[in-house]
């Protein structure tokens, strides 16, 4: 076999195993549905989760969604400043934090932290066996540990979101009318006027469908964890690599069918 | 140590993000609350370009709701207005589309009625509408203007800010000087017969008074005179100013005429002819006077205003349709093709001219006589092309055409559903004596804008078993260029 | 009575086990010995229904488990206890809450009769007073007790145990055999044990199976297993480096 022939052999290799993997996550997606709805829901699990992913990533939310806002304000301004109108800025970052920066740049802190994490813990309990015992006690796997992680993405990212929202706003307010000098009331008055509730519950479908994404994912990852500690990091990298890729392209579309 | 459980701790957390996107959300949606419960008014408009869904409805720039829809209703945009509670308009209250910002944001300007004894109610309509001004062609003429100021202003500081317009701007200045020194040395030289020029003067006044005393009546007729001429030169002035609407035009002209040395005398003389010209103009005399002044010019003009919005109506109006269909005939595993060109000079009246490649081909029958016995030949010549020209006409969802089709006489007959996606066709042709009619159903349906899926039954009552279901493709799109190319020919009405 | 019938089951090209029959008879210690890497485990978890075979059938009291749906298997799997090599503990779960965790799931009892029995079971495996520890402030004897307590929370009738000595001291494993025994005794429990551990082998083994090549090459008490003259078993008890088993 010539050297093209092996490339594109491994093209479609690559190709079919990306596949099967997008395959093998709908499915584990359809079993966390079932057991979702198979009482007892493991209250005390799922709070824990959700103080995982939602409590434990305020700070980081927090911080970056002030920043991008404090950013977009800055760098707004001076492209408004060309057409003199610096008042637009405070609507284009809450427009762009509602629609789009919220959702995505949380999800990808909440990913980077949770998701990695979720794929590092899963990924140990296979290893020690720890998941095998779960099986073993006649306790679906699935249902103790997947559940909860993909009720708590679910639920919290669009909570998470609507603070990087805020806080967005606020820091682009923060410089905006602060440093820049922009009239407040106009900044305020021009972010009521052009962002329009869609914006925001739009934003908040968005997050909660990447909150999916990113727990599946992580939970798949860790989930289907094989050779040891080298296996554990790997599970983790791949995790985070292949939420951050799907979150991105599915934002895509999402936008494509919301707005 | 006192600790939270987790679930306090999410408990505390989803509080706080709840009540942020309260907050948000009625920072945000505000306006939507009260307007919610407002009632709805319809308003017509000829063209809505720009307005967007929630544009705001202002009354002398106070906003009291907002555009709730926009639709197309017999061919004008029907605008729903959702008008807050506490607004009553008035029966005859104007609405009117407005610009605001440098954006060019759309909203709904209403005036305000007079007619106070009866309010517009919930489902009531706006009947007054004032059409929207033309921003572009307002724009445009700006734009016009502004460049004729900047050529005059051009001339001008060529003129005076060049070398040359200094150096005879010194000039000036320079001889001016020496006049008066002149003027200087005349008058120190003359004391004394200035003296006596000015004691002549007094006397004179004085004899002028005794003289104005006496002749009374006489100098207030001068005096009236006098009027008549300035109120005379007054006209001249308008009509100047008239003029100098061409003569900025004339750019060289202009800047010529200041720096020539002889510019006194013959602007003197221009403004001499130029009165001359005026009074006539205002007279009514010559060919400009009579295009001015005379009531036929305006109307004509008029006329040839409306002829041409006629004409470019007509051309709006005026479509033509290309279009390609393949036909894939089962039975014989053959194809037909179809290429028609579709004139459509009103909404329901077309003409269809084009040509059909048939796989039976064209049929040519010929008489030979041999010894006095005819034989009739039919002969099939398989790369002949079959004509299609056709007048239809529509009556709402029911097309009916007819003319030649596939190079013999023939009708048709189009029944059109779902917004014209799906059409069902039926046509009749080659009545010919010697064999069954040529019949055809088929329906169509518009799977893209200019893509069309259909299938059908050809020729199904054949007697000579060229009866074939078929499955066919067509494009057809809508030529721009070849609209406008034919509508500079003359249009059948 | 736990039954596997013509059990093959390779993972990719390597083929594990190879037409395995095996018949454990109910209320004894049966001890699988065989190479590492030579399939123990991956047979244990076929017992246990971890691992489904690609061909065969596992009969646990005539119930094929192969075919099991989620709900039925777990129903089976209620009467196991496994010890796993590691111990396999919930490092987010205290000791309390590891030996505690079947019993919360399976069994509806009280908060106050849970820490009576998790303290009961802790105290058969000689532990007392570390409820509230987590598992990685504990030794690898300890982990293996608590493990032990927690596989038998619930009373199984089958209790298997994946390498219960490997990397304990001599008094460790001692203590760790002796727990193996009792445990047997006072549930009356079917015990599996794969070890490598040839001293324990013969103390605790009730029956002893040799795994070799994917099968059961021979199965019996121990005294038929040291008189055997089949040169596998033969080099696997003198631990010599000649015989049929190849160093790879």
């Amino acid at each position: 076999m010539n050297r093209a022939a092996v490339a594109i052999d491994q093209l479609g290799r690559t190709v079919l195993e990306y596949v099967e993997e997008m395959g093998k996550i709908a499915l584990l997606f359809l079993s966390v549905l079932r057991w979702m709805f198979q009482p007892p829901l493991k209250s005390h699990l799922i709070f824990k989760q959700m103080e995982f992913v939602g409590n434990k990533s305020i700070f980081v939310v927090v911080l970056t969604g002030a920043f991008t806002g404090m950013v977009m304000a800055l760098q707004g301004y001076y492209g408004f400043k060309m057409f003199s109108a610096e008042s637009m800025v405070g609507s284009v970052v809450a427009l762009g934090m509602t629609r789009e920066l919220g959702p995505v740049l949380t999800s990808l802190m909440v990913t980077a932290r949770a998701g990695s994490a979720m794929a590092a813990e899963l990924g140990t309990m296979r290893v020690t066996e720890q998941i095998d015992a779960l099986s073993v006690m006649a306790a679906n796997p699935v249902k103790h540990l997947i559940v909860p992680r993909v009720i708590a993405g679910v639920l919290m990212l669009p909570l998470l979101t609507v603070v990087s929202d805020f806080m967005g706003i606020l820091g682009g307010y923060f410089v905006g009318v602060h440093l820049l000098h922009i009239n407040s009331g106009i900044f305020v008055k021009n972010i009521t006027t052009i962002v329009d509730l869609d914006d925001l519950y739009n934003g908040l479908v968005k997050a909660a469908v990447f909150g999916l994404i990113l727990s599946l994912i992580g939970c798949y990852k860790g989930f289907n964890t094989r050779g040891g500690a080298e296996g554990v990091g790997k599970a983790t990298t791949e995790a985070v690599v292949l939420s951050s890729i799907t979150i991105l392209i599915s934002d895509y579309f999402l936008t494509a069918i919301m707005f | 140590m006192f600790s939270i459980s987790s679930e306090a701790k999410v408990g505390i957390f989803v509080l706080i993000g709840l009540i942020i996107l309260a907050y948000m959300s009625f920072q945000v949606g505000q306006r939507g609350f009260g307007l919610k419960k407002g009632y709805s008014v319809d308003v017509f408009f000829n063209n809505v370009a720009g307005l967007e869904r929630d544009a705001s409805v202002q009354i002398a720039g106070v906003e009291i709701g907002r555009v709730e829809s926009i639709a197309l209703k017999d061919g004008k945009a029907l605008v729903t207005l959702r008008i807050g509670k506490d607004i009553k308009l008035a029966r005859d209250v104007k609405a009117a589309i407005k610009t605001h910002g440098i954006l060019g944001d759309k909203y709904i300007e209403l005036v305000p009625g007079k007619d106070e004894e009866i309010y517009i109610h919930e489902g009531g309509r706006i009947i007054n509408v004032e059409s929207q001004a033309d921003l572009d062609r307002l724009l445009n003429q700006l734009a016009f203007i502004a460049d004729d100021i900047k050529k005059v202003t051009g001339a001008l500081s060529s003129v005076l800010a060049g070398d040359e317009g200094e150096a005879s701007i010194k000039d000036i200045l320079e001889n001016s000087r020496q006049l008066t020194r002149n003027l200087n040395t005349v008058v120190k030289s003359n004391e004394a017969t200035l003296r006596a020029v000015l004691e002549n003067t007094r006397q004179l006044t004085e004899n002028l008074n005794n003289v104005v005393t006496k002749n009374d009546e006489k100098m207030a007729q001068t005096i009236e005179n006098l009027r008549g001429a300035s109120e005379q030169m007054e006209k001249t002035f308008a009509s100047l100013n008239d003029i100098t609407e061409s003569i900025k035009k004339g750019e060289g002209t202009a800047g010529r005429l200041i720096k020539d040395k002889d510019m006194a005398v013959k602007l003197d003389q221009a403004i001499d002819s130029l009165r001359d010209v005026t009074d006539k103009i205002n007279q009514g005399k010559g060919t400009i006077g009579k295009l001015i002044n005379d009531e036929e010019t305006v109307n004509n003009l008029n006329e040839g205003l409306t002829g041409l919005s006629r004409y470019i109506n007509k051309a709006e109006q005026f479509r033509t349709f290309l279009s390609y269909r393949g036909e894939y005939l089962f039975d014989s595993s053959e194809a037909k093709n179809y290429l028609d060109i579709k004139i459509q000079p009103k909404q329901d009246k077309f003409y269809i001219v084009g040509l059909v490649s048939d796989p039976q081909g064209k049929k040519t029958i010929r008489d030979t006589t041999v010894a006095g016995v005819t034989t009739r030949t039919e002969e099939w010549d398989r790369d002949g092309l079959l004509f299609n020209a056709q007048i239809g006409k529509r009556y709402k969802d029911i097309v009916i055409r007819g003319g030649l089709l596939e190079s013999t006489g023939g009708v048709g007959l189009d029944y059109f559903a779902l917004n014209d996606k799906l059409k069902f066709t039926f046509e009749a042709f080659d009545f010919s004596a010697d064999e069954k009619t040529h019949l055809k159903a088929a329906a169509e349906y518009q799977l893209f804008k200019h893509l069309y899926l259909s299938f059908g039954w050809d020729d199904f009552i054949s007697d000579k078993g060229q009866e074939s279901p078929y499955a066919g493709i067509s494009i057809r799109f809508e030529d721009d260029d070849l609209k406008y190319l034919l509508t500079t020919t003359p249009i059948p009405k | 009575m736990i039954e596997l019938i013509d059990i093959h089951k390779s993972f990719k090209k390597n083929k594990v086990l190879n037409g395995l029959n095996l018949k454990i008879d109910s209320g004894l210690i049966t001890v699988i010995i065989g190479r590492s890497g030579g399939g123990k485990s991956v047979l244990l978890k076929h017992i246990i229904g971890l691992l489904k075979p690609d061909r065969g059938r596992v009969l646990i009291d005539d119930t094929d488990i192969t075919r099991l749906n989620d709900r039925d298997l777990n129903t089976i799997r209620k009467k196991f206890g496994m010890l796993f090599q590691e111990a396999a503990l919930f490092d987010s779960m205290t000791v309390k809450e590891n030996v505690a965790f079947p019993l919360r799931e399976h069994a509806k009892m009280s908060e106050v009769e849970i820490s009576r029995v998790v303290a009961e079971k802790l105290k058969s495996v000689g532990l007392t007073g570390i409820e509230d520890k987590m598992p990685s402030e504990l030794s690898g004897g300890m982990r293996k007790r608590v493990g032990l307590a927690r596989a038998i929370a619930l009373q199984p009738e089958i209790v298997l145990f994946d390498e219960p000595t490997t990397g304990l001291d001599p008094v460790m494993t001692e203590a760790i055999n002796q727990l193996i025994v009792d445990t047997q005794k006072n549930l009356n429990a079917t015990c599996v044990v794969i070890s490598h551990d040839l001293e324990s082998i013969f103390k605790i083994s009730h029956k002893i199976a040799m795994l070799y090549d994917g099968d059961i090459i021979e199965y019996g008490t121990p005294d038929e297993i040291r008189a055997s003259k089949n040169p596998v078993i033969e080099q696997f008890l003198s631990g010599s480096i000649e015989g049929p088993i190849k160093i790879i």
